[in-house]
């Protein structure tokens, strides 16, 4: 398991960049976060209920703060908060 | 026009933060600027430091002004980001227009607490508490400075087992409390804020915001190892421990049968998912020896606990006997490793004890640092 040792929000909060310890680098959009963010907000309770979030276009990260040690909790500038983006689960929105 | 290359190379001359990687490899750049001829540069550093990184500063601007064309520089030390952000107003908030939401807190270290340790199992019943007292007595017998956090609310243990019955003051601040101290370890519980026999009856969110009263309105000082003392399974509080504070590892406890070894696993699954290193597995009431003929009985079967760490890679910290002195001292609130240091229990309370010092001096296997966050232009 690689593991994340510097996650950056760039680009006045449009683009997320984490770097792992392997040497693999991921960029993700805050769109695309914020979209498929693993809040239950967007998520439901099973995936029949999940939610189509849309014009999110311009959507920016405003904060990032650590959840223990497995999850970053990301607040957009849409007052969206309520995801917490697990290590695994980042990477899997890079693939 | 000066180029931004310009100014990474020159200010490739310049020890960061650190005192030894270039400012553009430390990471601690957190704005270039230029305009007109000028350039900005801010410098991420720990505010506490802002003092002894004023040479750096003024040796950035100094060699920024020196690159041919560069009009002026102005070189400013920032707090970290991650700190000014976390202090940071929500920003356009409330959508929604109920309350605004805190959903929990961001994990933030316990001043002053070097290591916090979880002591878990899946199943209630298994001498969690026990072995947790104990281990905390042997941490201090060993030299630490310990305190014990009795996060069961629904069945506090802790006075108890510390024999510990007066009420916590508040501190001079008039906000805190003062934990009770017993056996050389500070102890905080919320059995000693209500009757012994009351029950408390909560819901998941009240669970939550006690928890973070007694984890952070206590003035524990400066402490070595906090030992949490986890309830059974795996609900709210696991996860806002998890969640709010940075715990250096966890210690399993199990007794050798199949029923609870089935809910120790659940439990090291869950440390797994949220990424908090295992110390290891402790065997609780391994074997009783009778008192009146000497002979051997593995009342719960024998050695389940050691090879159920060995098949998920887990480090096995010891065993502890089924003895009715560890029952009787404890129930007096007097930890058998104290109270009888000479007896085998205690010896093996004071080994796992050994081990989990030895394990959180070396870095638990699996701790991994926690990885910078900074918000960039």
């Amino acid at each position: 398991m690689s593991w994340p040792t510097d996650i950056m929000a760039r680009e006045k909060g449009r683009v997320l960049e984490v770097a792992f310890d392997d040497g693999q680098s991921i960029r993700l959009s805050a769109e695309k976060l914020r979209v498929e963010s693993p809040s239950a907000e967007v998520q439901g309770h099973s995936p029949s209920q999940k939610r189509v979030v849309t014009g999110k276009e311009n959507v920016a990260i405003v904060a990032i703060e650590p959840v223990g040690n497995y999850a970053i909790k990301i607040v957009f500038d849409d007052g969206h908060d309520t995801g917490l983006y697990t290590w695994d689960y980042l990477r899997k929105l890079a693939t | 026009m000066v180029s931004r290359d310009e100014i990474m190379t020159a200010l490739a001359a310049v020890p960061g933060p650190d005192g030894r990687a270039p400012l553009p490899d430390s990471g601690a750049l957190s704005g270039v600027t230029i305009r007109d001829g000028k350039v900005f540069v801010a410098i991420a550093i720990d505010p506490a430091r802002a003092k002894a990184m004023e040479p750096m500063r003024a040796k950035a601007e100094a060699v920024i002004r020196a690159i041919p064309g560069v009009k002026g520089a102005i070189v400013t030390l920032t707090a970290e980001a991650a700190r000014a952000v976390a202090g940071a107003p929500e920003a356009h908030g409330h959508q929604s227009d109920g309350p605004p939401r805190r959903h929990g807190r961001p994990s933030e270290p316990l001043p002053g607490v070097k290591h916090i340790i979880a002591v878990a199992s899946g199943k209630g019943g298994v001498g969690k508490s026990t072995v947790a007292c104990n281990l905390a007595v042997g941490l201090a017998k060993l030299g630490l400075a310990v305190g014990v956090l009795d996060a069961d609310l629904f069945g506090p243990s802790m006075p108890k087992l510390f024999g510990l019955h007066s009420k916590p003051s508040v501190a001079p601040d008039g906000k805190r409390l003062i934990p009770l101290e017993s056996f050389g370890v500070k102890v905080m519980s919320i059995g000693f804020l209500i009757e012994e026999g009351a029950p408390v009856v909560w819901r998941g969110p009240m669970v939550v915001s006690a928890l973070n009263q007694l984890l952070r309105e206590v003035v524990w000082g400066e402490l070595d190892v906090l030992v949490v003392d986890m309830p059974p399974g795996t609900g709210d509080t696991q996860l806002t421990m998890a969640q709010n504070v940075p715990l250096a590892g966890a210690v399993i406890v199990s007794t050798p049968q199949d029923l609870a070894l089935i809910d120790a696993r659940r439990g090291i699954a869950m440390f797994n998912q949220v990424k908090i290193p295992l110390l290891g597995v402790v065997e609780n009431m391994s074997y009783f020896v009778c008192p009146h003929c000497g002979g051997r009985t593995d009342v719960f079967s024998h050695g389940g606990a050691r090879k159920e760490a060995q098949k998920l890679g887990v480090p096995f910290l010891g065993e502890v006997p089924l003895d009715i002195a560890i029952r009787i001292n404890s129930d007096d609130g007097r930890p058998v490793i104290a109270s009888m240091p000479e007896s085998a229990q205690a010896n093996a309370l004071l080994e796992i004890a050994r081990r989990v010092a030895d394990t959180l001096a070396a870095g638990a296997p699996g701790a991994m640092p926690a990885p910078r966050i900074r918000i960039l232009e």
